[in-house]
């Protein structure tokens, strides 16, 4: 019964395949509470398909996820939002068009509430009429959020907070990974995906980035991390996982990881890059 | 500002127009300029091979009404505004229309959407609306400043349907019909025509103007064992429609609408429309002379080419726009009020065309029965198929 | 039963033609993504080319038949050099329009080189009819049949075979990382068009032949059909195409079977409404496929909406509603208000294209719902004017949002392709269904607008009226796009999975974009039906839906100014240019073709 209240995530079994190919095969993992776990390992591994699957966005062929305890195994996306998993994506998924502010606010956008009256059938009418005549419960509520947003900005010092009326697409590669970052955070998340957060970040951004999710860490938030910055990985992880063509080859504390042979081969069976040569 | 205020304002900024357009109005009529007629059809779009038609007829009836001196020494002159048969567009134009004191009167638009979009304005301008080919049995309900030559269906039809019926003796028909509003009217008359003739309508199907493959539908009206078919076509689908059946062993007799009557029929259906019956409104041989004077006049301005259909619609258009206004002169209420007055004005449809003052169309259309023999229309002698 | 085989003999023979212009789409789809919608064109000039071969020049069949080819594919060059070239790194929509423009222009240099009346095109192939079931079928039926299965056998050898076809493979999968192995994406392009329009001018030829008929208005129906028959068989897929065509054909012909003639291209559409819903990538894809890449951005152009200030709006709206007192003819005020009637629909578009992403090609579909339930609730209930129009929008918004629902899970070109089905099936449904909707007849004497029993018959008040409604709708609709809505189909627009991974529904969403939208169309469609007077299923066409989507393309997507200011250029501009009599719509296409060219977020830039 402990486990269960300590253990957030928990996956069973999860095996996704594309044709011929498995890209993530009868990977288990157990996540609990405050707890970051590094998810690491060469390029094609399964490790983004993983994280698809944990949000909803793609379903599983067989295996299990468990949410605090509930079976949310192929749910949409959108439930799991509301349920409070967040993500960022690897190619830095922005909505282009709008702005820096508008990014993040649709990060909150599951937990408005005075605009989305819980009203059954008609609930989506309601929440038109809302938008447009806007009674003052709603123009509060989003005047609250526009304050949250300011201060979830402000955590990036001042690398987003003078473009927040900018909109994303003019923003720097490292800026629109920020706004991703921003935008999960506004959800208020009981669990936060990050994939590969500082891809195409120099050193100072990389440090900033590493900051910042130690920060979050401190605060208590459950973390599953996606990064090829092993420096990183070793630095914030409690536990590092390894995956290697869809399945999990190692798993534990980072220095045991890091020395395990099975881990050596796969990095150098693939040819490592120099990155991740002067990274390790 | 209130109600009240902006009636005021609406009245007078209408009357100040009207002023102004009475006064350009009578300024002109001294002048020597050409009568103007305004013109609204196709010119692009799916339908503008029948505003190119139109244009024929007109100019070649032009020329005729110039050499015979005009309007009272007058020309007569038409200004031909595309369309595209398009509802959106005829209303735009019909203001254009309306507001220009040149114009005395409007012939078209061609089809009913274009042509009844536009009626409003012109019974609410007070500017005839001389829609030549529109058989919609709305189109002249619109006002009184609605006319047509248009044949009128329930005119036409039993014709035809006496044809297949009384002349032709068949007795199992299957009707094969445009689904557009002429189609759908015409096929109602000649259904229902046939039926008191003694026939038998063993099917009917209607077929949307795109349509260029009738295999399957000729199945259907092979399975329903007609002894004729029935085209309520245009020449272009009526030609189709012939060849197929020809091509799928149906060996009956058909008979088809007058709207086939063009030497596209022939050019298009080619052995397949051979022994296909057709009433028409005028034939080649007719000896009466408006039809032997604007065939030898057709060849003769187009190099050679034979008129169809919608050439004899806008050439008998355009002269009895002429004689409606010799008789009506410029002013656009005395030429609604010609158009009851006009007597026996030399046609090609219509012999000596006279309106009925109640149905605001011609009454009684000539009737030839033809056949295609020898890749020519025919007068029918009367020997089966 | 033998009536039976004749039907499927009949479906099949047909089918046969339908694949001569799919297999092309296929093979540029396959390799651009892009849906041509100036395939039928080609076609077109392909079957205008043979015929002055065979009957200026007396070319053999052979000689015909290489001339067509040779000449289409020069076309298809020429459209891919000087038309689709120099969109490459533009957004996704541009080619898709190009494709349009380029299809105006053609079709229009057509019918200024031939005139439109249709030509007899006579087949030279000797006439021997086979007896097959009930039914015969000829020399050309074989080599009809021989040309599409041979060409698209040849491309499969050609696709696997030769390393131009491997290229074409290559960049078909992932154009960037062809371009990086060595790959001339250029030259495949080249190849592609190339073979493509000679086929589809040989099949324009060959389908001439056929029926011994082509003329200037056949080149949408070929482009319609093949694309239903190319997207059924799944797109991109040659083979399928081919598979997806005589499938269209059967469908077709039992439909006529068991219905009647004038459900023929019901059942065309709905099937591919059906395969769209339950099969979106045709029924030869494999079921389940890795989730697409986000089209984040290259769908939509990204860029800085021009900003008007506030007072010149105002200026603007003033000028415009003051403007009946200045002494300007009747005619520019009709002009104007027809700019109003498709500025309601450009702003019903605008939002469900723009805002939310849904490239609607079936638009005039909700201006003939609204006008049909308008029409009718006057006359058969005699209800006043001003509340039938309100619920013609209303009805549009519910039945447009309710037919249109089955597309929602689907992305970029094909929901332009599944929305123009749906317009289609529409517009024969009002044709059909002749106990509510008079068939083609039609509905005549529908009263003309009036409110609270004054009528408003003059174009003056006409004028105020619309101008009147669709600054109402414009300001709620600013209201809209200024709450959490607008930004949330904003998102949806922009990256629909990160949307749906922040919470974002988008039945919902895209259910109120249209519940929305629908309202505004219908409520064009109510007031033009009353000023009409008289409405059939023609009065609301694909070429409507079209237009509106120019307008929308031409002020910017999402762009409310700019949906205004597109109306009035659009409806403008061909009557500035009267003049130009026949070659306006040339002169149309090729504003479009610079336009997308030159500036493809539109005038005022998308929000």
């Amino acid at each position: 019964m402990a486990e269960q209240h300590t253990t957030m995530l928990s996956l069973r079994g999860l095996t996704r395949r594309f044709g011929g190919l498995t890209a993530v095969d009868a990977i288990d993992l157990d996540l609990a509470r405050g707890e970051l776990i590094s998810i690491i390992g060469p390029n094609g591994a399964g490790k983004t398909t993983l994280f698809n699957l944990v949000t909803g966005l793609d379903r599983p062929d067989a295996g299990i996820v468990r949410f605090e305890g509930q079976d949310i195994t192929g749910f949409s996306p959108e439930r799991l939002a509301a349920a409070g998993i967040a993500r960022t994506f690897q190619l830095g998924r922005v909505f282009g068009n709008l702005s820096v502010m508008d990014n993040v606010l649709i990060g909150a956008h599951t937990r408005l509430r005075a605009v989305k009256p819980a009203v059954p059938l008609i609930g989506p009418l309601l929440e038109l009429g809302l938008a447009l005549l806007r009674p003052a419960s709603v123009k509060a509520e989003e005047e609250r959020l526009r304050e949250e947003v300011k201060v979830i900005l402000a955590r990036f010092g001042e690398r987003l907070l003078p473009r927040i009326d900018q909109p994303a697409y003019s923003l720097s590669y490292a800026n629109r990974r920020r706004v991703e970052i921003a935008r999960a955070l506004a959800l208020k998340p009981r669990l936060l995906l990050l994939d590969e957060p500082t891809a195409g970040m120099n050193p100072t951004e990389t440090a900033e980035m590493q900051g910042l999710v130690a920060e979050l860490k401190a605060e208590g938030l459950t973390i599953l991390l996606i990064e090829h910055k092993l420096e990183m990985v070793m630095r914030l992880s409690d536990r590092v996982i390894v995956m290697d063509e869809g399945k999990k080859i190692a798993e534990g504390p980072g220095e045991a990881v890091r020395k395990d042979p099975k881990v050596i081969e796969a990095y150098l069976g693939h040819g490592l890059t120099k990155e991740q040569e002067s990274a390790a | 500002m209130s109600n009240i205020d902006r009636r005021t304002l609406v009245k007078a900024s209408l009357s100040a127009m009207m002023a102004g357009a009475a006064f350009s109005r009578a300024a002109f009529a001294q002048s020597s300029e050409p009568i103007l007629l305004g013109v609204s059809g196709p010119l692009t779009g799916p339908n503008a091979q029948y505003g190119t038609q139109w244009k024929q007829g007109f100019d070649l009836a032009l020329d005729e009404i110039q050499a015979a001196g005009g309007i009272n020494g007058r020309k007569l002159a038409y200004q031909f505004e595309d369309s595209q048969s398009d509802p959106r567009q005829s209303v735009a134009i019909a203001q254009k229309f309306v507001s220009d004191p040149r114009i005395v009167m409007e012939l078209g638009d061609f089809s009913s959407p274009a042509s009844m979009a536009a009626s409003p304005i012109y019974q609410r301008g007070g500017l005839v609306q001389f829609g030549f080919t529109n058989s919609h049995p709305d189109f002249t309900k619109g006002g009184d400043f609605m006319w047509s030559t248009s044949v009128s269906q329930a005119d036409e039809q039993p014709l035809l349907a006496a044809y297949a019926v009384k002349r032709l003796g068949l007795k199992k028909l299957a009707v094969l019909h445009l689904n557009t509003d002429w189609g759908r009217t015409s096929r109602d008359h000649f259904v229902k025509a046939a039926k008191e003739y003694g026939a038998e309508v063993a099917v009917t199907e209607g077929y949307i103007a795109e349509e260029r493959d009738f295999r399957s539908t000729l199945v259907r009206v092979r399975d329903a064992s007609p002894d004729g078919l029935i085209l309520i076509s245009y020449y272009s689908d009526g030609a189709l429609i012939a060849r197929q059946a020809r091509q799928v062993g149906l060996k009956q007799t058909i008979c088809a609408a007058s709207s086939v009557y063009s030497p596209k029929f022939l050019e298009l259906g080619g052995e397949a429309v051979e022994d296909v019956h057709l009433g028409t409104r005028y034939f080649p041989e007719d000896p009466r002379p408006e039809v032997q004077k604007f065939i030898a006049g057709f060849k003769k301005k187009y190099n050679g080419q034979e008129p169809d259909a919608f050439n004899a619609y806008s050439y008998d258009a355009m002269n009895m726009a002429a004689a409606v206004v010799r008789i009506g002169g410029t002013d656009r209420r005395a030429i609604r009020d010609a158009f009851a007055k006009v007597k026996d004005v030399s046609s090609v449809i219509f012999g000596q065309a006279t309106f009925d003052v109640e149905s605001r169309r011609v009454k009684g259309a000539m009737n030839a029965e033809l056949v295609v023999r020898k890749g020519q229309f025919a007068l029918w002698d009367g020997k089966p198929t | 039963m033998s009536s039976w085989l004749d039907y499927t003999i009949n479906g099949l023979i047909v089918g046969n033609v339908y694949a001569l212009v799919a297999v092309g789409l296929a093979l540029i789809f396959g390799v651009s993504r892009l849906i041509n919608f100036a395939q039928g064109s080609i076609y077109l000039v392909g079957a205008y080319i043979g015929w002055v071969a065979v009957v200026q020049l007396h070319t053999p069949l052979p000689v015909t038949i290489i001339v067509v080819a040779v000449a289409s594919a020069l076309v298809g060059l020429i459209i891919e050099r000087f038309g689709l070239r120099p969109l490459q790194n533009s957004v996704r929509i541009a080619p898709l329009l190009a494709t349009i423009g380029i299809s105006f222009v053609l079709d229009q240099l057509v019918m200024l080189t031939v005139s439109p009346n249709p030509r007899a095109l006579p087949s030279q192939l000797p006439d021997i009819r086979f007896q097959i079931g009930g039914g015969t079928i000829g020399p050309l039926d074989l080599l009809i049949a021989g040309v599409g299965l041979a060409s698209a056998l040849l491309l499969f050898v050609f696709l696997r075979y030769s390393k131009l076809g491997w290229a074409v493979r290559a960049t078909a999968q992932d154009r960037d990382a062809a371009m990086q192995m060595g790959v001339d994406v250029n030259r495949v392009n080249q190849a592609v068009f190339g073979i493509a329009a000679a086929l589809g001018g040989v099949s324009g030829l060959l389908v001439g032949m056929y029926y011994n008929q082509i003329d200037t208005a056949m080149s949408l129906q070929a482009t319609l059909k093949g694309v239903v028959a190319e997207v059924v068989g799944g797109a991109g897929n040659v083979p399928g195409a081919v598979i997806g065509s005589l499938l269209l054909g059967l469908v077709e012909s039992y439909g006529v079977a068991v219905f009647g003639t004038s459900y023929r291209n019901l059942f065309a559409f709905l099937l591919l409404v059906v395969v769209l819903v339950l099969r979106p990538n045709g029924l030869f894809a494999s079921a389940r496929q890795a989730p697409p890449e986000p089209l984040t951005g290259t769908f939509i152009a990204p860029s800085r909406p021009v900003r008007i200030p506030r007072w010149a709006l105002l200026v603007a709206a003033g000028l415009f509603a003051v403007l009946p007192f200045f002494p300007v003819s009747f005619y520019v005020l009709q002009t104007l208000i027809n700019a109003w009637l498709l500025g309601m629909l450009a702003l019903s578009l605008t939002l469900v294209a723009g805002t939310i992403g849904q490239v609607s090609l079936g638009h005039a579909a909700l201006l003939a719902i609204g006008a049909y339930t308008s029409a009718l609730l006057s006359l058969t209930f005699s209800a006043p004017v001003g509340l039938a129009i309100i619920g013609g929008g209303l009805m549009s918004a519910a039945l447009g949002t309710a037919l249109i629902s089955p597309s929602f899970r689907l992305r970029g070109h094909y929901v332009s392709i599944a929305t123009l089905a749906i317009g289609e099936i529409v517009s024969l449904v009002i044709l059909n269904w002749e106990s509510v909707t008079r068939g083609p007849i039609g509905i005549s004497g529908i009263p003309p607008l009036s409110l609270f029993g004054y009528e408003l018959i003059s174009p003056i008040s006409i004028y105020w009226f619309s101008f009147i409604v669709m600054v109402v709708l414009a300001l709620l609709q600013g209201r809209l796009l200024g709450s959490h809505l607008g930004r949330s189909f904003r998102a949806i627009r922009d990256d629909d999975v990160a949307a749906r991974a922040y919470g974002l529904s988008l039945n919902r969403y895209k259910s109120l974009a249209f519940i929305f939208g629908g309202f505004a169309a219908g409520v064009s469609g109510g007031i033009a039906a009353h000023l009409y007077s008289y409405i059939n299923h023609e009065t609301f066409n694909t070429q409507q839906s079209i237009l509106a989507l120019t307008v929308v393309i031409l002020g910017g997507l999402g762009n409310v100014v700019g949906a205004i200011l597109g109306a009035v250029a659009l409806v403008g501009l061909p009557e500035v240019f009267r003049i130009a009599a026949e070659y306006r719509i040339l002169i149309y296409g090729i504003v479009l073709l610079l336009l997308v060219r030159f500036r493809p977020q539109g005038l005022l830039g998308t929000i």
